[in-house]
């Protein structure tokens, strides 16, 4: 009987002790206690680096760097860019763990990211708890800012669309432009592909298009019996992996079984050097920035610190999201007169305006959601030298 | 019919690439009861060895040799540098912890795996590396092969299968028909009464490194005409290897190769006729009612103890 009161006890003392930790008083007190402006701020990117997914950290974690050592001495701050890494095939658990990391660090104000829409779904409500903005440059499932039941804090921002404007413009390209009667769409069983499937399948069903669907673990790699069950009478089959020698992959692999249908990726199938199947379809978020003449010296400057790379769609937002967490972390600090707190931080994100976006025009967020306004999705078709060709 | 045949010819494909991975886990257990958890990233350094050997003869866009001799060479490397991986895993990380308890080889395999999959990724990036062998000969690797009803099977799958089945055969030879082989065979069976038989017990352990570390070399590269390579696909794949050649019961030769086709048909079945987003789930559930059913796998042997 004193073994189990004891026993009792201890599990009492350790839900307190646990309880303890869990709850608010030391987050809220981190999340109010003021920086110094005048010392170096950590600013962290969460991405995955490792991987498969890893490009997509390469290419961020080079135009993030390269806007906070550009941008940080201009607005009078001295800020450490630091990569985070959540490889996807480790699932939600590492967003977590990560998140819990820059909480305990007073010198993080603000996120860039995290990158994924699993990990902002899985890391948003410690980021948001502890009042941190997290600003994604990627990051495009719907249900993280809109709807009725979102996935995502209000200290989550993002500064490209969503699928709610990806899946129809997809859709849409492939009603319109393509004339398809049949699509199979596959996802990947994570939050990014399903949502996306999700709202292209809608937009494609409204249109009278007929539908079928796959699933796939995150983890595949051969595609062959995934190929074999395509129709062979079907159109197009959209692939929205994050992984885009996958694409690359399955289109090679619909060669090789005879089948015409044409690989449709979404944003993280972005990846010229990867996914280079002539006929291939994807939609990104960003337009090629190398067109656009205001961008010019960024560019240049990038290039002599990144020599031999080539300008992607994932690493332009991510100096925009860099840009947007600097301006609102300046203007912190003007109004605390040399102090900031993560507070005043997440409460100056939406006062941010940028004129000479790096995607191009304005940059203003909307006032009904933490999206941008008036940002729109783009559809590139792969050409048989595997450049990207702007069709939609 | 035809969607029966293509989902054979996939079966047989990825389950032969399973076979030669379950193979290096099934000899080395084999031969020193170490479950080796370090293999699935020596599989996943074949990989970048077969690519750098294709990058060396010129790429796929201008191969400085023929086709047939490139991939050969590529496989080639991949096992040769494989094998060298394998003899200095067992010299630094197994041997000496050959008389430890059995739990410290086994964590000594574990910080290996670690430590080949961050050191990769150190060297080389964590980009993906595609052979592109798409590109090479105008795709005659995918375009050419044979005809079943309304089922192309390219070359490239024809080559990746008969590779494999090749390289077992030869290994069966190896390990029935030869000295060397019987010296395995003694060793496993039993490691003291070998020794004092006059068998070099540290040889017969170097060269079982040596065959299994090659094998996965090999089906390292063929894995990779096919599809993308990553630092991280060591673990998933090497995961697979292991649950074929515990399927197939590990310590069996045959039964690696059977645990391997076994598997391989399972994914691809599962994937064709019940349902793409459940088949990794069939395919360890196979694995569980195995070790509920028949611990000792397809051919294995029952552990019998004296009490």
């Amino acid at each position: 009987m004193k073994k189990a009161i004891g026993l009792a006890l201890a599990v009492l003392a350790t839900t307190v002790v646990a309880a303890s930790a869990q709850g608010s008083p030391k987050v809220v007190q981190v999340a109010t206690a003021g920086v110094n402006c005048k010392s170096t701020i950590t600013l962290p990117l969460v991405t995955p680096v490792t991987g498969g997914a890893g490009f997509l950290g390469a290419e961020q974690g080079s135009w993030a760097k390269y806007a906070v050592k550009t941008l940080a001495p201009k607005l009078g701050l001295k800020v450490k860019f630091v990569l985070g890494d959540t490889p996807v095939e480790q699932g939600a658990s590492v967003a977590q763990t990560i998140a819990q990391k820059y909480v305990g660090d007073k010198s993080v104000l603000a996120i860039l990211g995290p990158s994924t829409s699993g990990a902002v779904a899985a890391s948003s409500a410690t980021y948001g708890q502890a009042k941190i903005a997290h600003i994604s440059p990627s990051a495009t499932r719907t249900d993280l800012t809109q709807g009725t039941a979102k996935e995502a804090t209000s200290a989550f921002f993002r500064v490209v669309p969503g699928d709610y404007i990806q899946g129809p413009t997809d859709a849409s390209y492939m009603v319109k432009t393509l004339h398809v009667k049949k699509v199979v769409l596959l996802d990947f069983q994570e939050p990014y592909s399903v949502g996306l499937s999700d709202a292209v399948e809608a937009a494609l069903k409204k249109a009278g298009v007929s539908t079928s669907r796959l699933s796939a673990p995150n983890t595949t790699t051969d595609y062959s019996a995934y190929v074999t069950k395509v129709p062979s009478d079907a159109d197009i089959v959209f692939f929205p992996t994050q992984k885009p020698g996958d694409a690359q992959t399955f289109a090679q692999q619909l060669i090789e079984q005879g089948k015409k249908a044409k690989v449709f990726g979404g944003d993280g199938s972005d990846g010229p050097g990867e996914f280079k199947a002539a006929g291939s379809y994807v939609s990104n978020f960003a337009p090629d920035i190398t067109g656009i003449k205001a961008d010019a010296a960024i560019v240049a400057g990038w290039k002599k610190d990144n020599p031999g790379k080539t300008v992607g769609s994932f690493g332009p937002p991510s100096y925009g999201a860099a840009q947007v967490a600097m301006e609102a972390i300046k203007l912190a600090c003007t109004q605390g007169h040399g102090t900031a707190t993560r507070q005043t931080v997440l409460r100056n994100i939406k006062k941010v305006k940028i004129n000479n976006w790096i995607l191009g025009g304005q940059f203003r967020w909307s006032t009904k959601t933490n999206d941008p306004l008036n940002a729109k999705f783009y559809i590139f078709q792969i050409q048989s030298d595997g450049s990207y060709k702007l069709v939609g | 019919m035809d969607t029966f045949i293509q989902l054979t010819v996939d079966g047989l494909t990825i389950g032969s690439v399973y076979a030669l991975i379950a193979l290096g886990y099934t000899l080395v257990y084999g031969v020193l009861k170490l479950l080796n958890f370090a293999h699935g990233d020596v599989f996943m350094v074949g990989t970048f060895i077969g690519f750098g050997m294709l990058q060396l003869l010129g790429g796929t866009s201008h191969p400085v040799v023929p086709v047939w001799l490139l991939l050969t060479l590529m496989v080639a490397a991949g096992m040769a540098g494989c094998a060298a991986l394998g003899v200095a895993i067992e010299r630094f990380a197994y041997r000496p912890l050959r008389d430890a308890p059995r739990i410290a080889p086994l964590i000594s395999a574990l910080g290996v795996s670690f430590f080949l999959a961050n050191s990769m990724q150190l060297l080389f990036g964590a980009q993906p590396r595609n052979y592109d062998i798409f590109t090479l000969d105008n795709a005659s690797l995918y375009t050419k092969g044979i005809d079943i009803g309304n089922v192309h099977i390219a070359l490239l799958r024809v080559i990746t299968i008969v590779s494999a089945l090749v390289l077992m055969i030869l290994l069966w030879f190896l390990v029935n028909r030869t000295r060397t082989g019987k010296a395995m065979r003694a060793t496993s069976y039993d490691r003291e009464a070998a020794s004092m038989m006059g068998i070099n017990i540290d040889r017969v352990i170097v060269f079982t490194f040596v065959l299994g570390s090659a094998l996965a070399g090999a089906g390292g590269v063929l894995q990779s005409l096919r599809v993308p390579t990553t630092v991280a696909i060591g673990f998933v794949t090497g995961l697979k290897g292991f649950t074929a050649a515990v399927i197939g019961g590990i310590g069996s030769i045959p039964g690696a190769m059977a645990g391997g086709l076994l598997l391989g048909f399972a994914e691809s079945y599962a994937q064709g006729y019940i349902s793409t987003k459940w088949s990794d789930l069939i395919v360890f559930s196979i694995l569980i009612a195995f070790m509920i059913f028949r611990p000792q796998g397809l051919l294995g042997r029952a552990d019998i103890r004296k009490v």
